[in-house]
């Protein structure tokens, strides 16, 4: 039975390859097609979440029949679990902004490409093998690129071509860390890999990890590759910046996490995860500093979205389960709150044709729900306590004080402080500037932004149900023995 | 000038650190694990005789799917992108008397020929990708070669659908008979062809998903090709 | 140093100087290209052994005479990706080079900060 949680992967593909005869069917049922698979994606998910949580064994689906390391396995833990709920519910949401904001043609190659960004990031998710990995990271790069470039404007064709250079830099460079490590162990299986990591040269793991990590990094938006998603961000379609924020780039920092926790019993791996405290802490850095000095909302939130995505980095490299788990909540909250932001930001955008920020002024009398929503969101993601983000910050922050990162709690704090200034300018500009004609907004968003804005209170005021999941899900990553011990791995060894 | 001798710098410190490793991986030595089991195993388990297919569509057969899934998003993306509501061919010269009576008399046999590398992967070194990219070349040619000529996507984009809708509902199948998504069940199940091995009719499911996935590449290889051919029309964008 | 690693990185470190140095789009793309094509190589040279000969077991190739079929199969799908962000990115510069009438990217630059 369990392994009919292959249906994942197989309902978003054959949705995506039906489109185009639907499409010789009937033009105008594309989009609600596209409502209906992810609908059915999101129980797919609720159940193989509810399965794995209820039983607490992983479901392990061998692809063929074959046993790992021999077949690929898709390994769905806690942490996967949790996440492929979340990428399809947000899709599912995303789908319904979608028939608003996304007026371009040919929307049922918009509707194809949307579906094979979610499988992209459900199959990064849930793998259990590195070349796998590769293979769906690509299918989530070339959908992604596509969608960045859907307008089909100058500067969107421009955000896609750096978002395509960086990202080919990247696959290349996780290609030489996959033959150099399948070079020396002759496997490509992750539970097999860190079964036998304890043979691997340090230098050849180390090289090898590291060029992974940068492989990663592009979709991860760790700095120095991220330039691009500032860009993307601000010219894709509004549904997929949301997106992109709200799961993409949480596929990536998963990876990484697996991937480097995998080859944890490499000699000299702690100065791995030093490479990626600094990656991570100039992130934060570089992305706070520059959306200080932001004029487009959009454009602000990307860069808000980037150092939050560098502190996640930081507490995944804390080598810590506490720290991994910190993290995964953040992922979570981050998740929720953003796709929350980028969805309100971009209603504003479809109904007042822009988001510079001059075009905010009033918005607390012109959409109050969409106002609201923003506000919510931009109030959470400072960190005030009584909503979620607070929570993932006070994990991070005790995460770093147990593992004696003294001046994380800086980083922390100072983050938030940033923020606070402009975000605080922007809720300002909101509420107490200019004046404006009401616009009707559109009951089914306002209800998709209640809900969302009401889930953010929930898990502000009732943390603890949500964190006991983070820890497992955390503790998924983290701990590796179990890792090997929940794959049913064949015996080839040496 | 700087940004070139920063780029210099830095792919030196890439150069440096990717031999250092590969040092430590010396060249031609036997070093196989999964790979050995693969090559004991593949003609009882699979049925062909050709590893690298056996890896690709049976062992690994998510790969493939997410291989053509990549191509699929590619044609997607390119007549997404390069989508206007008008379009047309623009070239001017029509092929000469030795291009186009060459393309007229070579179709044939180039479709035969991509056909064959297909159905023979789990035979010989080819498959579906090469098989249809060959078949595209046959396209290519009379797009070459008649200033006029253009697929018709009312056939193409659906056929590319179906192949993609074929190669799911396979490893559906292989779900529902033998319990695992793309389960190769006419092997393994069925036992077709278990004394055949060497010969066309064998390997299982092999030949029908390599015969899917060369209609799906050569459809959209051809699809990529008609989309940057064409140029808006004025007026058209 | 063995030639078909030398040669591999070579590839490698001449495609990203092209990504890095190369201001014309076309050029970076070709150096994407020859980058991805370097990977391809040192990915079939690590799964090389010497003496043997291509994984296809038939006419008297015997397991222990092949070489490990599993770098080819993963290069069969390399391949076929970098077609697939060639293709995209090409479709790009099209489009890219209709709104903005050159390829040179130092001219491209309307989004910034």
């Amino acid at each position: 039975m369990s392994q009919y949680a292959s249906l994942l992967i197989a309902l978003p593909l054959f949705g995506a390859f039906f489109i185009p005869i639907l499409k010789r069917i009937s033009k105008s049922a594309v989009m609600p097609f596209l409502v209906l698979v992810t609908l059915i994606q999101t129980g797919i998910a609720a159940w193989v979440f509810n399965e794995v949580y209820i039983t607490g064994k992983p479901i392990i689906i061998m692809a063929g029949g074959f046993r790992p390391p021999i077949g690929i396995n898709l390994y769905i833990g806690h942490f996967a679990a949790l996440f492929v709920l979340v990428i399809a519910v947000t899709s599912l949401l995303m789908t319904i902004f979608s028939f608003k904001a996304v007026s371009v043609e040919p929307k049922d190659k918009y509707a194809m490409l949307f579906l094979l960004l979610m499988l992209g990031a459900t199959g990064m998710i849930s793998t259990g093998d590195i070349f796998n990995l590769f293979v769906f990271m690509e299918i989530t790069a070339i959908s992604a690129y596509a969608l960045t470039a859907y307008n089909k404007t100058g500067e969107a064709s421009e955000a896609a071509l750096k978002y395509i250079v960086l990202g080919g830099i990247g696959s290349s460079f996780f290609l030489v860390g996959v033959a150099l490590i399948y070079g020396s162990l002759g496997t490509l299986n992750m539970a097999h890999i860190a079964q036998l990591a304890h043979l691997v040269n340090p230098t050849v793991a180390k090289a090898g990890l590291a060029l992974l990590i940068f492989g990663l990094a592009v979709e991860a938006e760790q700095f120095p590759l991220n330039a691009w998603a500032p860009d993307a961000y601000q010219e894709a379609p509004h549904p997929v910046t949301a997106m992109f924020s709200a799961f993409v780039v949480k596929a990536s920092l998963y990876a990484m996490g697996r991937v480097i926790y995998i080859l944890s019993a490499v000699e000299g791996w702690s100065s791995i995860l030093r490479l990626l405290i600094i990656l991570g802490t100039l992130t934060v850095i570089i992305g706070e500093m520059s959306a200080l000095r932001q004029n487009n909302v959009k454009r602000m939130f990307a860069y808000s979205s980037i150092a939050q995505v560098g502190l996640i980095a930081v507490g995944l490299a804390l080598g810590t389960e506490s720290g991994v788990s910190a993290s995964v909540f953040h992922m979570f909250n981050h998740a929720i709150v953003k796709a929350l932001m980028f969805l309100a930001v971009g209603y504003v955008a479809v109904e007042l044709g822009g988001t510079e920020i001059n075009k905010f002024e009033g918005l607390g009398k012109r959409m109050p729900v969409s106002a609201f929503a923003i506000t919510v969101g931009a109030i959470s993601i400072i960190g005030i306590p009584l909503f979620n983000v607070f929570w993932s910050k006070v994990q991070l922050i005790l995460a770093a004080l147990n593992a004696q990162y003294t001046w994380m709690v800086a980083l922390i704090l100072g983050a938030s402080l940033v923020e606070a200034t402009y975000y605080i300018r922007l809720i300002h500009t909101i509420w107490f500037k200019g004046e404006g004609e009401k616009v009707k907004e559109s009951s089914v968003l306002a209800l998709v932004m209640l809900l969302l804005v009401a889930l953010i209170i929930v898990i502000g005021i009732y943390p603890e149900p949500f964190w006991n999941v983070m820890q497992k899900a955390g503790s998924d990553i983290f701990n590796v023995a179990q890792y090997i011990k929940n794959v049913p791995l064949m015996g080839v060894s040496p | 000038m700087v940004k070139r001798i920063l780029a210099i710098v830095f792919i030196l410190i890439i150069g440096f650190w990717m031999a250092k490793a590969l040092d430590q991986v010396p060249f031609g030595q036997d070093r196989m694990l999964v790979g050995k089991y693969y090559l004991e195993h593949v003609k009882e388990e699979t049925g062909a005789v050709n590893a690298v297919t056996a890896v690709v569509v049976n062992y690994r057969g998510f790969d493939t799917l997410g291989e053509v899934t990549v191509l699929f998003i590619a044609s997607t993306g390119v007549a997404a992108l390069l989508w206007r509501k008008k379009r047309k061919r623009t070239a001017k010269t029509e092929g000469s008397v030795v291009l186009t009576t060459g393309a007229r008399l070579l179709l044939p046999f180039i479709m035969l020929f991509g056909v064959y590398i297909f159905i023979h992967g789990h035979l010989t070194p080819g498959g579906g990708f090469p098989g249809g990219a060959t078949i595209a070349t046959a396209f290519l040619f009379l797009y070459l070669a008649f200033t006029v000529y253009e697929v018709d996507h009312k056939i193409f984009e659906p056929l590319e659908g179906l192949a993609g809708v074929g190669y799911v509902t396979v490893g559906l199948i292989g779900l529902a008979i033998g319990g695992y998504f793309l389960f190769d069940w006419i092997w393994q199940t069925w036992g077709i062809g278990k004394e055949n091995i060497g010969r066309l009719l064998s390997a299982g499911f092999i030949p029908i998903i390599y015969t899917l996935i060369g209609i799906k590449v050569g459809t959209e290889l051809t699809g990529i090709v008609d989309n940057m051919i064409k140029e808006p029309e004025e007026g058209g964008q | 140093m063995n030639p078909y690693y030398f040669a591999s990185i070579a590839l490698i470190l001449i495609g990203l100087y092209a990504i890095l140095a190369k201001r014309n789009v076309l050029k970076m793309l070709v150096g994407l290209s020859i980058m991805e094509t370097g990977v391809n190589l040192l990915l079939i040279s690590v799964g090389y052994v010497s003496g043997r000969s291509a994984p296809i077991l038939s006419e008297g190739i015997t397991p222990d005479r092949a070489v490990d079929p599993i770098p080819q199969a993963l290069v069969l799908t390399a391949i076929v990706i970098g077609v697939a962000t060639t293709a995209m990115a090409l479709s790009v510069v099209i489009n890219l080079y209709e709104k903005y009438k050159t390829l040179n990217v130092e001219e491209i630059r309307r989004l910034r900060g």
